[in-house]
């Protein structure tokens, strides 16, 4: 790939105290005053100020991009500080965008943040987009993803994506008529529930430093014309071996064009209805069990619900499906454990004579327990909707959530 | 199984994140039965590799010299790279 053109036109002269501040880095062989009018002139959008976007806002603002606008609804929680470094204790409960709001003041005050507390999707990126140069990737989804690229596919503009799991991180910049894009390397999403999240699977919070701190670059190579940006190339990187492996692709040849934006949940398989159980247990079973008066032998449970069981007394087996350190934080109980993982191997500890529910964090992981087990003859099965955060959130405050 | 010992196509295999936590390795050359398909490589890892590699291949992308491929009965070339996808941020 041939060095684009830089993507920004430079801006004003910039004052002795600017230069002053950013004199490390005009000392830069092939980086000088021009490069630097075009930071301070650019517009960069970052989806997400989560540990992606914790990683990469701060040195945008701190290597002088002039606005920075941000797209979260969150706000911060405990769990996020051991990777979204740019909030700290004191910003728990708040939003991410004024924490992260705060966090660049702190570096520059003179960069603008630009807050967009919006769920973006197929009906206002396109709109948000239109006022920027670039867009940064660093949301925790899928259709996201997939919503990104096509966006930034429509309106010409570059995208640098970035994604974590575990130790393991890629990054790449995608950018339509200059090279291949993200569906030409994943033209076809995983199916819901295959690929954990960073909060089933875990990650490591250097692992967003390193991934973000190369969206960084690639954001300040495009916009200043430096180098040669990450185009047909994924750079990925494995902490456990600490190395860089690159792969390097070209368009796919079956793609459809990009011509518009569809509906990305709907792409990824991921329905906006809730699962429910409208299959009933399977009937005349020997194993069919007497169900208390009342009891739904349904999919779902609500936490509410659980609530009530658990308060009745009435028999049932709570099985917690999620990890020893998990349980460790919060559980609920009465409960056994028995991780997901070893589920297989300890079907014999699972009731059959009473009804079952499963629980995990969120909901996910015992959904899918609760599938295996149906289709293993638990028809007295179901499982806690939202899992233990949900009934943290509505019934028993007092459970630490994480 | 390929024909390890047969007189087959060598393929350069590299894996990625969770292929290389499955494969227990990096990059391997395999040695695959003359006109082998892509289907027939990903019958082999899953083979080989059990139960993770095959959620690999169920979601990930495998590329064949540079270029993603979706059609298993195509031939596997002589690179390939399998990288499956994630979108933690």
């Amino acid at each position: 790939m041939s060095s684009p053109v830089p993507l920004v036109e430079p801006g004003a002269r910039l004052a002795p105290e600017r230069l002053a501040r950013y004199s490390r880095q005009l000392a830069l062989p092939g980086f000088d005053d021009v490069a630097q009018r075009r930071l301070a002139n650019a517009r960069v959008l970052v989806i997400g100020a989560g540990g992606l976007g914790s990683a990469s806002v701060p040195y945008l603002a701190s290597a002088g991009v002039g606005t920075i606008g941000v797209i979260d609804t969150d706000v911060v929680e405990l769990s996020n500080l051991h990777r979204q470094i740019v909030h700290g204790v004191a910003d728990i409960g708040r939003s991410k965008l004024d924490s992260i709001a705060d966090t660049v003041a702190g570096i520059d005050p003179a960069t603008t943040i630009i807050r967009h507390d919006v769920r973006v999707d197929s009906s206002n990126i396109l709109d948000i987009l239109a006022d920027y140069d670039v867009l940064l990737d660093g949301s925790d989804n899928f259709p996201t993803r997939y919503l990104a690229n096509d966006a930034a596919a429509l309106t010409g503009k570059p995208l640098v994506w970035g994604a974590i799991l575990q130790y393991h991180g890629q990054v790449g910049v995608a950018w339509a008529g200059h090279g291949p894009t993200y569906r030409d390397l994943f033209p076809t999403p995983p199916a819901p529930g295959t690929i954990p999240s960073c909060s089933e699977g875990g990650v490591l919070p250097s692992v967003c430093a390193v991934v973000g701190a190369i969206m960084g670059a690639e954001a300040i190579k495009l916009i200043t014309g430096i180098g040669r940006p990450l185009l047909g190339t994924v750079t990925t990187y494995d902490a456990l071996s600490g190395r860089f492996r690159e792969i390097d692709f070209a368009a796919d040849p079956d793609s459809s064009p990009i011509t518009e934006l569809i509906d990305y949940e709907a792409f990824c398989g991921i329905s906006s209805e809730p699962v429910r159980g409208d299959e009933k247990s399977a009937v005349g079973s020997d194993l069919e069990p007497n169900f208390e008066p009342g009891f739904d032998p349904g999919f779902e449970i609500d936490a509410r619900r659980l609530a009530d069981l658990l308060a009745d007394g009435d028999p049932i087996q709570l099985i917690d499906i999620r990890e020893p350190y998990e349980r460790a934080i919060a559980a609920i109980e009465p409960s056994e454990l028995i991780p997901l993982g070893t589920l297989v191997h300890r079907i014999d500890e699972i009731r059959r004579d009473i009804p079952v529910v499963l629980y995990c964090h969120t909901g996910v992981r015992s959904a899918s327990a609760l599938a295996f087990l149906r289709e293993s003859g638990f028809h007295n099965a179901s499982h806690l909707v939202g899992g233990i955060d949900s009934y943290s959130a509505t019934v028993s405050p007092a459970l630490v959530r994480y | 199984m390929a024909a390890e010992t047969g007189t087959g196509v060598i393929v350069a295999v590299r894996y990625f994140a969770a292929a290389a936590d499955a494969a227990q390795c990096e990059e391997e050359q395999l040695v695959l039965d003359d006109g082998a398909t892509l289907g027939s490589l990903k019958v082999l890892l899953v083979e080989r590799y059990g139960d993770l590699m095959r959620r690999v291949v169920e979601s990930g992308s495998f590329l064949l010299n540079g270029v993603v491929c979706k059609d298993d009965a195509l031939p596997v070339g002589d690179r390939v790279d399998v990288l499956p996808p994630f979108a933690g941020g």
